[in-house]
């Protein structure tokens, strides 16, 4: 039988075009892959129920395009994102560079404070390899997030990825619990934070 | 919970996007892109007058510039649809299908709005013109969009 969802949790993928924003996306909603998948318009929606820790949560996943055409009409997606996946492509360094820019957007946008992050260094079937795993950790451990590889051609790590995002949301006090369609529990969002949301400790 | 065909602009993006558009109308050079980023703001507004006129900016960016045909066709697909001009939406719908075969965003979409049809009781119905062109009519009086030159 279908578990009642506890909550539903707003999920933001962000990063540089083509580093396979929506096959990640495609792969964890529909177990597919399609090596022609052409370049998304503005913004992309889909939604997934997931179990994590005994506990089921409805995804509403917001896939933007990275295109610059698109960059100053997307932060507007950003607002009440519990989650963040920061894509690039480990097989091309200049996405990883990006990285820095996008998480400023995050800062800037994200109207959640402890929203939580993580960097997924996708394609890691190809072979020319040009960001190492320890490069990629060490950044994640700087910026504070998770941080996982995978590949959307191999599903190696997606939902591994998806899973373990949910699964510090859920750890992360104040971040959820008010989020609800139509009730609004107090202020809880804007309640001061001590600078850093419990995850980070255990980064 | 939001989804693409009900999800809603902020106002202050709105407004920005707006003066932006607006500026350049006044020098009578308007770019492709403002009059995107303006329609794009415009489709997802919560007043149907807003949504009309940004449909009637992505025709007149449909006609007039080549590069951004998908773009402009997934956008007024998405417009039409809020207005519950569905016959219409899914008319764009094909189109774009029928350029680029097999694009999950479009087929999403697609399933989107069938849904939203079906929840109205709409679905297999020739989707009740009278009513739907009386609404447009009425929110397109005083309704003075400047083609952009
Ligand atoms: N080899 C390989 N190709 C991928 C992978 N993920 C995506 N691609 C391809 O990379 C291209 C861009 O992917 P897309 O999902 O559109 O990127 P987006 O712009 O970030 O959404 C497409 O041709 C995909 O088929 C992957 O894990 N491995
Ligand atoms: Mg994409």
């Amino acid at each position: 039988m279908a578990e009642d969802v506890i909550t539903t949790l707003k999920i933001l993928i962000i990063g540089e075009s083509g580093v396979g924003k929506s096959s990640l996306l495609l792969r964890f909603t529909e177990d597919n892959f399609d090596p022609e998948q052409t370049l998304t318009i503005g913004v992309d929606f889909k939604t997934k129920k997931l179990t994590v820790d005994g506990n089921a949560v409805k995804l509403a996943i917001w896939d933007t395009a990275g295109q610059e055409r698109f960059r100053t009409l997307t932060p507007s997606y950003y607002r009440d994102a519990q989650g963040a996946i920061l894509v690039f492509d480990i097989s091309s360094y200049s996405t990883f560079a990006k990285l820095e820019t996008w998480l400023n957007e995050l800062d800037t946008y994200s109207t959640k404070k402890n929203i939580v992050k993580m960097i997924v260094g996708n394609k890691i079937d190809m072979e020319n390899r040009e960001v190492t795993r320890e490069q990629a950790m060490a950044f994640a451990r700087r910026h504070q997030t998770l941080y996982i590889e995978a590949s959307a051609k191999t599903k190696h790590g997606v939902q591994a990825a998806f899973e373990e995002l949910v699964h510090k949301i859920i750890q992360t006090p104040g971040l959820w619990e008010s989020y609800n369609d139509n009730i609004h529990v107090g202020n809880k969002d804007h309640a001061p934070q001590s600078g850093c949301a419990s995850y980070c400790s255990l980064t | 919970m939001a989804d693409v065909l009900t999800e809603t602009v902020l106002p202050e993006d709105l407004k920005k996007f707006e003066q932006i558009y607006h500026g350049q109308l006044y020098k009578n050079d308007v770019t492709p892109k403002a009059q995107f980023d303006y329609a794009f703001c415009l489709v997802r507004s919560k007043y149907p007058a807003d949504i009309q006129k940004g449909i009637a900016l992505l025709e007149d960016l449909y006609r007039t510039n080549e590069e951004g045909q998908r773009d402009y066709l997934y956008y007024l697909a998405i417009g039409t649809a809020r207005l519950k001009e569905y016959s219409k939406a899914l008319g764009y719908v094909r189109s774009f299908l029928s350029i680029e075969p097999g694009n999950q965003q479009v087929m999403s979409l697609e399933q989107t709005i069938k849904k939203k049809m079906e929840k109205e009781g709409l679905m297999g119905m020739a989707v009740a013109g009278g009513v739907l062109v009386a609404v447009g009519a009425i929110v397109g009086v005083g309704m003075a969009i400047s083609k952009s030159k």
